[in-house]
C-alpha cells in the first residue's frame, strides 16, 4: 500500500518502522501482530486459567491480603479489580500512585467502583515540585516527559507489597498486546519485575540517575524525594518471593469486551481523549490522563503516529476493522495538536518553539516532523477544570 | 556439587556468576583449584580465555591432565567452554604444535576465512545445523551466541559435531562426546540463551 | 552469520557516568551501577566503561565499579582509562572485565602491548586510537592523553602498525564528531575497516539510528560504539537492534 509520508508500515495494523520493537518480516507484517495470531490461535488458556487458580489459592488467606492491586481508575485496573472479585472473592489492597493528572470521570469512576466493590485503598501522591522537575529533565534527555509516571506506577505498588509483606502483585494488560518486549510466543507470563523496569520503563534513567541529573549546587535536590521512583531492593524481593503478574497473561486480554462489562457491571464512565474522535474510543482507552493529548502529540513529532494509529492496529488485530480502514482512519484523524500541551509548557517552564527544539534533536528516522500543521485537537470539556501554573513564558 | 576448573586461565567469576542467577543454584557450583578434589564433583566444567599452549602449559604443570582423563573415564559429565572446548581435542597448531586433552578426536586450527572477514571471530553468531542434545534443548537455531576467538575446532568424526556457526563458511560451535561437552561460544556471557544452555548442563544425565 | 554489534560507551568521573562533546563539557548522566543495570535488562550486545580521570582514586572506583557489574551482569565488557602495565591489566581482567582498552600507552610502547597480547591473550586487547582532524595540514592527527596532546601520527598508518602487535581489535574515536550527534566519520571508518584484518570498532558521533545504518552500509566496521545516543534521545540498545533489523542489518536476536 502507499503510504503518504515516508515511513515503512505493518501491512496489517498499519503501525510504522518507529513504532519501538517492531520488526517486519519478509511479506510485511510485523512481529506484534504474530504475537497477536498466536495468542488467538496457540495459548492454552484453559490451562493459563488453571494456573491463575493455583497462584490464587497459594496465596489466599496468608498475608495481610491476599494480594496487591495497582490501580488507576482505568478501564484495565477497574477491569482487573472487578475480575479478581467476582470470580475468586480475594480480599485486596488496592494502590493507586496518582501522577497528578487525574480527571474528574475517573476519579468518579474511581469512587464508584471502590465503593461498590468495598476494598481497601491506598493513595499515594508524589511532590509536586519534584514532579515539575523531573519532568522537564526527561523531556530535555528522553522527549518522554511521563517519567515520574511510568517509573512510579511500576514501582510504589511493589514498594507497598514488601512494606505490607504481600507477595502477589496484579497488574492488568500485558505487553503483548502492543510491543515486542513481552510477545505472548516465546514470554508465557508477562511480569512486572524489576527486569522489566529497567528495561522499559526507567526510559534509561533511574531514580539514582535522575537524583544526579536534577540535584544543583544552587537547587540541590533530597534524595529521598526520588524514592517515589525507586525500585525496592532485589534482596528484599527475593525475601518476599515477589510475583507481580500480569493478568493478561491468564485470561485472554479483550478491550473491547472488558470495557462493556464494567460499564454493565460498576457504571464505569468513558470519556472524551484529546485528539481521537469518540467512535473511535469507545473502550476508554487512556482516559485517566489530562496530559494524553500532549503525550501523544509528542510521540507524533518524534515518530510520525499516535493514539489514534495505536488504537486503529488493536483494532486491526482483533478484527474490528480492515487494514485499508485503519490506513484511512490513521491519515484522517491522528496528530492533532493538543489544547493540553500549553498547559504542560506552563508547568515546565517552556515556549512552544524550545519544546520543537528539543522534539527535534531526538526525531526518530526516518520521520520528518511538520511543526507547522494546522491540524488541532478539540478541547474536551473538562479542559478548564486543569490545574493551571499560569507561568506562561512569552 | 558442580566443580569449575581453576587452573590459572579464564574469568572464573563470569561462569559463576551466571550459575547464581540460575533459580539461585549458588551453593551448587563452586571453583576448586586442586586436581586431586576433581572426584568430589558431579559435573565439571573446564573455562578458558588465550592461548592453547599456554592453557595445556597450565594444565601439565598442575596434574590436571591424568585427573580430567580419569574424571570423564568414570562417565559423569565434562563442560569445556571457548579454550576450555579446545583444550579437549587432540592437538592444536596455534605457536607450534601442543598435545591437547584428546578426549575428542581433532585438531585446533587457525580459522581460514574470506578475504573480507576479520579475525578474531567476535562477536554474536547463530547456532546452525543444530543436532539433538540435552544440552541444546530449548534453544533455537535464530538465537546469537557470544564468540571470541581465532582458531576453531576441527572434529575427525563428524557426528562429534553437535552445531556450527556460519562465518563465511561452516565451522564447530558445539562438540559432543559422550559424557562430554564442549562449546566454542561463552554461554555465561550469551543472556539469555546461555542460561538455558547452563540449566541443561545442571538438569544433564549423562 | 556473525552480527553487527552496538556499544553503549560509558564515562566515568568522580564515580558517576558522564557525557561530553569534543572531551569536554561534560554533563552527568547518571550512576554507574544502575546504569549498567539497565543496559542489562535490556541484553545489550556489549559494554564498554571509560575512566577518564585515570587517577588511583578513579582506578579504585573504577575496580569497585567492575566488580559490582560483573555480579549484575553476563554481558562482555571492556575497561578502559589509563592502562599502563600488565599488573593494571590483571587487575582490571581480575575484577571481571572481558577486555581492555588501551590508548596512550599503545601509543608510547609497543613492547606494552605485545607483553599483553602474549600475557593474556589477542582477544583481550582493544587498541583505542583518538584523533582530531588538523586544518593546516588538511590531514587527521592522533591525540593522547585523553585528546590533550597531538601527535604527528596518522589514524590509518597507525592502525595497521597496531594490527601488526596482534591485538585483538581496533577501535576508532573522533574528537571532533565527539557528543555532536551528526553522524560518524564514514570515510576513515571505511577506509580503515576495509583495510585490516582485525574488526573495528567506530566511536564518535553517532545521535539516531540511521548514523548506525549508514556505518553498517557503508562500512565493514564490525561494531558502533555510542554515547550520546543512548543518554540523549528516546533510544535504547533494543530500540536499536529492531530498527537496524527493520533495515536489513543482521542484528544480534535473543529469542
Amino acid at each position: 500500500m502507499q503510504n503518504k509520508d515516508n515511513l515503512k508500515r505493518c501491512n496489517k495494523c498499519q503501525l510504522p518502522e518507529t513504532y519501538e520493537t517492531i520488526e517486519f518480516d519478509s511479506k510485511g507484517g510485523c512481529n506484534i501482530c504474530a504475537s497477536a495470531t498466536f495468542k488467538n490461535a496457540k495459548i492454552d488458556w484453559e490451562d493459563r486459567k488453571k494456573q491463575l487458580d493455583k497462584i490464587i489459592e497459594e496465596n489466599r488467606n496468608k498475608y495481610s491480603y491476599d494480594c496487591i492491586i495497582p490501580f488507576s481508575g482505568g478501564k484495565d485496573s477497574v477491569f482487573t479489580l472487578n475480575y479478581l472479585i467476582k470470580e475468586y472473592k480475594i480480599k485486596p489492597l488496592v494502590v493507586r500512585f496518582n501522577h497528578g493528572f487525574i480527571r474528574k470521570t475517573v476519579q468518579d469512576n474511581v469512587h464508584t467502583t471502590l465503593k461498590k466493590l468495598g476494598v481497601d485503598f491506598i493513595d499515594f501522591t508524589p511532590n509536586w515540585k519534584i514532579v515539575k522537575k523531573v519532568m522537564l529533565e526527561a523531556f530535555k534527555r528522553k522527549t518522554d516527559f511521563c517519567w515520574h509516571c511510568h517509573t512510579g506506577i511500576y514501582s510504589y505498588p511493589i514498594r507497598v507489597a514488601l512494606m505490607y509483606k504481600v507477595p502477589l502483585i496484579f497488574y492488568g494488560e500485558p505487553l503483548g498486546e502492543f510491543s515486542n518486549y513481552y510477545d505472548y510466543e516465546s514470554d508465557k507470563i508477562d511480569l512486572e519485575n524489576e527486569e522489566k523496569f529497567l528495561m522499559l520503563r526507567t526510559l534509561g534513567i533511574t531514580a539514582e540517575d535522575m537524583h544526579g541529573m536534577i540535584n544543583k549546587s544552587d537547587d540541590p535536590v533530597d534524595i529521598r524525594d526520588l524514592s517515589p521512583y525507586t525500585y525496592p531492593d532485589t534482596e528484599e524481593l527475593k525475601k518476599l518471593k515477589y510475583n507481580p503478574v500480569c493478568l493478561g497473561s491468564f485470561i485472554p486480554w479483550d478491550h473491547h469486551k472488558n470495557t462493556k462489562l464494567i460499564k454493565k457491571e460498576l457504571g464505569w464512565k468513558n470519556d472524551e481523549l484529546e485528539g481521537v474522535p469518540d467512535e473511535l474510543n469507545e473502550h476508554g482507552e487512556k482516559i485517566e490522563c489530562f496530559m494524553q493529548g500532549t503525550r501523544d502529540y509528542v510521540k507524533y513529532l518524534k515518530r510520525g503516529y499516535s493514539r489514534v494509529s495505536q488504537i486503529n492496529s488493536l483494532n486491526v488485530r482483533n478484527n474490528r476493522m480492515t487494514p485499508e480502514e485503519a490506513k484511512k482512519s490513521n491519515e484522517k484523524f491522528d496528530g492533532r495538536k493538543p489544547p493540553s500541551m500549553e498547559v504542560f509548557l506552563e508547568y515546565v517552564g517552556l515556549t512552544e518553539e524550545e519544546f520543537n527544539q528539543i522534539i527535534d534533536k531526538t526525531v526518530i528516522p526516518p520521520n520528518k516532523p511538520d511543526y507547522k500543521s494546522n491540524k488541532i485537537a478539540k478541547k474536551t470539556r473538562d479542559f478548564d477544570d486543569w490545574y493551571r501554573e499560569n507561568n506562561k513564558k512569552k | 556439587m558442580i566443580g569449575i576448573i581453576d587452573y590459572g586461565l579464564g574469568n572464573l567469576s563470569s561462569v559463576l556468576n551466571a550459575f547464581k542467577r540460575i533459580n539461585d543454584k549458588e551453593d551448587e557450583v563452586e571453583v576448586f583449584s586442586n586436581s586431586e578434589e576433581i572426584k568430589n564433583y558431579s559435573k565439571i566444567i573446564l573455562p578458558g580465555v588465550g592461548s592453547f599452549k599456554a592453557g595445556m602449559d597450565l594444565l601439565n604443570n598442575r596434574n590436571w591432565v591424568p585427573e580430567i582423563k580419569n574424571y570423564v573415564e568414570t562417565g559423569k559429565p565434562l563442560l569445556g567452554i571457548c579454550l576450555g572446548m579446545q583444550l579437549l581435542f587432540s592437538k592444536s597448531e596455534e605457536e607450534g604444535l601442543s598435545n591437547g586433552l584428546n578426549l575428542i578426536s581433532g585438531t585446533v586450527n587457525k580459522m581460514k576465512i574470506d578475504k573480507n572477514l576479520k579475525l578474531p571471530h567476535v562477536g554474536w553468531n547463530n547456532l546452525i545445523n543444530k543436532k539433538k542434545h540435552p544440552l541444546l534443548e530449548n534453544i533455537k537455531e535464530e538465537i546469537d551466541f557470544y564468540f571470541v576467538h581465532s582458531y576453531s575446532c576441527v572434529p575427525d568424526k563428524m557426528e562429534d559435531i553437535k552445531a556450527e556457526f556460519f562465518y563465511g563458511k561452516n565451522f564447530t560451535a558445539c562438540v559432543g562426546r559422550e559424557n562430554v561437552f564442549g562449546t566454542q561460544f561463552h554461554p555465561e556471557k550469551s543472556m539469555p540463551s546461555g542460561m538455558v544452555l547452563l540449566k541443561n548442563f545442571i538438569d544433564w544425565k549423562a | 552469520m556473525l552480527k553487527k554489534r552496538i556499544i553503549p560507551v560509558l564515562l566515568l568521573q568522580d564515580g558517576r557516568m558522564v557525557k561530553g562533546k569534543k572531551f569536554k563539557d561534560y554533563v552527568d548522566t547518571g550512576n554507574p551501577i544502575s546504569q549498567v543495570k539497565i543496559y542489562t535488562s535490556q541484553y545489550t550486545d556489549e559494554l564498554m566503561f571509560i575512566d577518564i580521570q585515570a587517577t588511583v582514586n578513579s582506578r579504585k572506583t573504577l575496580l569497585n565499579i567492575i566488580s559490582n557489574s560483573a555480579k549484575e551482569s553476563q554481558m562482555p565488557f571492556s575497561v578502559g582509562g589509563g592502562i599502563k602495565s600488565l599488573s593494571d591489566i590483571r587487575e582490571i581482567l581480575a575484577a571481571g572485565a572481558d577486555k581492555v582498552l588501551i590508548n596512550t600507552s599503545a601509543f608510547e610502547n609497543y613492547d606494552f602491548i605485545k607483553k599483553a597480547v602474549k600475557k593474556f591473550g589477542s582477544q583481550a586487547i582493544i587498541l583505542g586510537i583518538d584523533y582530531k582532524y588538523n586544518n593546516e595540514i588538511n590531514q587527521n592527527r592522533v591525540w593522547t592523553h585523553s585528546g590533550t596532546t597531538q601527535t604527528e601520527a596518522e589514524p590509518f598508518e597507525l592502525s595497521k602498525i597496531y594490527q601488526d602487535l596482534n591485538v585483538g581489535e581496533i577501535m576508532l574515536n573522533s574528537i571532533d564528531r565527539d557528543g555532536m550527534m551528526k553522524g560518524y566519520d564514514i570515510e576513515l571508518g571505511s577506509k580503515m575497516s576495509k583495510t585490516l584484518e582485525i574488526p573495528v570498532i567506530l566511536c564518535g558521533g553517532g545521535g539516531n539510528f540511521n548514523h548506525l545504518v549508514e556505518v553498517f552500509n557503508k562500512t565493514e566496521v564490525a561494531a558502533t560504539a555510542c554515547g550520546s545516543l543512548f543518554h540523549f534521545g528516546d533510544n535504547s540498545p533494543m530500540r536499536a537492534r529492531s530498527h537496524l533489523k527493520n533495515q536489513k542489518i543482521l542484528m544480534r536476536s535473543i529469542k
